[in-house]
């Protein structure tokens, strides 16, 4: 019996010393000063829920890159959020694993912070919610959460992450969603020539400014901001994807006037996203002003901006080389690189 | 040590209590057998694929002739209500132990045994068509079990897009040529109830009276429910025509009946929450 109290003193011993250890060595993770941009929208609510930290960061970053997260390990976030094209795949649809279509165009996700809805259809309102989706659609990872927590749970760098990030080497479910989104917070781009311009540094071409001036005119209404979308969702006409799963935002709402709405997407980084539209319907950024010009689709529902206008947006050739000139100066190349 | 013989005493004690009552003839609680019968009308659906001349055909109010090869739902959120009014809830918080994927493929999903229900004469039954909002987030950790049930490749009652359970599934055909038709339902909500920031809530609360009382005691009851699914395009609610294609009123497809659309089956098969508390559900026959 005494040898039996002898034996608990010393562990009970032994652990208080434990604590004092790591309260002595207690992680220095200091939370990351998101730089907003002049002008930018109010950050999403839910950031100041999960604040990005420096090692939340950086094991959001390990864990996008990481193919684990697919059923046959040949997929991460980062196949088709692929950053040189900021953050998309220049395929139609996506393609997840044994090669099978997604239904939609892979979304850059830049800005993200500062978006109220994600996705083609908004379905997410924030953003920790979101990377389930892939890790359980059967057109892009086909896993299942604890499947990827049982393939890296015994990885020494993702003990050390977790323990840096979260005070202890506990690998869960929410704590994989919070440092993704956390590593997506921080992909702000704002330093391309526009914005240099409007910090006047430098100074537009005169096809740039002739193209921004139209711009104003045509496109800016939806365009709007500096995220280059008013967030908000719209029938534009755009040809439909015949999918029988595809219903747009109404398949989120139930509202039928949002029958084959999709979210006005940024023009940040447009340059380097293509295929164009919510399934790759254009190849280039000249196809999309001519079917403007040309005439869209009609529907009950096609936003006012076309049907007002005969389902038009007439531009001329000139007019769409300016434009093209004005989008391309929306490119942050610095944001393209690692 | 004295004081270890009490608690020896004491567990002898109760071991025997224990033991006394079950040798009792009313035990404090026993199972509750609900056995669910899906049918056209009052007959039994058979399923089968478009050419089956063995599948039970239906035609609906609007004339449309159609039959199924699959069809599953989800029943969760199980109360009985005792003949003095207490509801007394099963498993209501945890889909592991208190929801079940009804798969007419299954035989033996038809029978969803209810264990341990405390003894009690009951009057009522109410459930859940479809997951409730809060419980419905494909949570691995949390249900493991129905997660994987659901999730199953032969059953494939996810949508995970919306991260979210499906609630009903109906494959099957329609009209003389045999179109297809592919009813999904489930929710889209986001945030909490019942303030939901966007989407669509297919959830349902059900509430059926038994034809004669169910007494759980000294037997262990079968409530016989019918979930008549003639009711999808001819209900209490809404007299629904098929179309297929891909505008905005084409609903035999899941292009627009995951949408405004899907309402209308949802209302049809759960019933509107305000003066349709059935749906598609009936009682049939409590054995006791």
């Amino acid at each position: 019996m005494k040898k039996i109290l002898g034996f608990v003193i010393a562990i009970l011993f032994l652990t208080s010393c434990n604590s004092e250890d790591s309260e002595m060595l207690a992680i220095d993770n200091p939370e990351i000063d998101l730089k907003i941009p002049a002008d930018f929208p109010e950050l999403n609510a839910f950031v100041s829920q999960n604040k990005p930290t420096q090692y939340g960061v950086e094991l959001g970053e390990k864990l996008f890159s990481d193919k684990r997260f697919s059923a046959d390990n040949t997929i991460s976030c980062s196949s088709c959020h692929i950053q040189e094209n900021a953050f998309t795949d220049q395929k139609t649809q996506a393609v997840g694993i044994e090669g099978r279509i997604g239904l939609r165009n892979t979304p850059s996700i830049q800005n993200l912070a500062f978006m109220k809805f994600y996705n083609w259809d908004g379905s997410k309102l924030q953003l920790e919610t979101q990377p389930l989706v892939p890790i359980i659609t059967h057109e892009e990872m086909d896993s299942s959460i604890l499947e990827v927590i049982g393939k890296i749970k015994d990885d020494a760098s993702y003990k050390d992450l977790f323990r840096k990030t979260f005070g202890d080497e506990n690998i869960t479910p929410d704590r994989i969603y919070k440092s993704i989104a956390q590593f997506e917070y921080t992909l702000i781009s704002a330093n391309s020539k526009y914005d240099k311009v409007k910090r006047k540094e430098t100074s537009f071409s005169e096809s740039e400014l002739k193209g921004y001036q139209i711009f104003q005119q045509k496109c800016a209404s939806c365009h709007a901001g500096e995220l280059f979308t008013d967030q908000s969702f719209r029938n534009i006409g755009f040809p439909l994807n015949t999918d029988t799963n595809e219903a747009g935002r109404a398949r989120v709402t139930g509202v039928s006037s949002d029958f084959m709405s999709f979210r006005v997407p940024t023009l940040r980084n447009i340059e380097y996203t293509a295929p164009y539209g919510s399934f790759g319907q254009f190849s280039t950024l000249k196809s999309v002003l001519d079917y403007f010009d040309d005439g869209v689709l009609d529907a009950d529902n096609l936003d006012p901006i076309f049907k007002g206008n005969g389902k038009k947006m007439p531009l001329t050739e000139e007019e769409k080389i300016n434009l093209i000139a004005f989008m391309k100066t929306l490119s942050d190349t610095e944001f393209l690189k690692k | 040590m004295q004081n270890l013989k009490k608690y020896f005493l004491l567990s002898l004690v109760s071991l025997g209590f224990v033991s006394c009552s079950s040798d009792d003839n009313n035990p404090a609680a026993n199972n509750v057998t609900l056995e669910f019968n899906n049918t056209f009308k009052n007959t039994t659906i058979v399923l089968g694929n478009a050419a089956s001349t063995s599948a039970t055909a239906n035609t609906s109010a609007a004339g449309q002739a159609h039959h199924f090869s699959e069809l599953k739902y989800v029943i969760s959120n199980i109360r009985l209500v005792k003949d003095n009014g207490d509801e007394v809830p099963y498993s209501v918080n945890d889909l592991d132990k208190g929801a079940t994927v009804i798969d007419q493929a299954k035989t033996a999903s038809l029978s969803y045994v209810l264990s341990n229900v405390p003894s009690a004469t009951y009057k009522q039954i109410k459930f859940g068509l479809g997951i409730k909002a809060e419980q419905n987030t494909l949570d691995q950790v949390r249900f493991p079990n129905f997660y994987a049930a659901a999730g199953a490749n032969d059953t494939a009652m996810m949508w995970e897009w919306g991260s979210g359970y499906r609630f009903t599934k109906i494959e099957g055909f329609y009209d003389a040529d045999n179109k297809a038709m592919s009813i999904h339902t489930g929710s889209t909500v986001e945030g909490t109830a019942p303030n939901y920031t966007q989407g669509v809530n297919a959830y349902r609360d059900v509430t059926l009276n038994l034809t004669t009382n169910a007494v759980v005691g000294s037997t262990a009851p079968k409530i016989k429910i019918k979930a008549d699914f003639d009711k999808l395009l001819s209900g209490k609610t809404n007299t629904i025509t098929l179309s297929t294609g891909t505008g905005m009123n084409d609903n035999a497809t899941p292009n627009v009946h995951t949408a405004a659309q899907m309402v209308k089956f949802v209302d049809n098969l759960g019933g509107n929450g305000s003066s349709d508390i059935t749906g598609m559900f009936s009682v049939t026959a409590v054995e006791n």
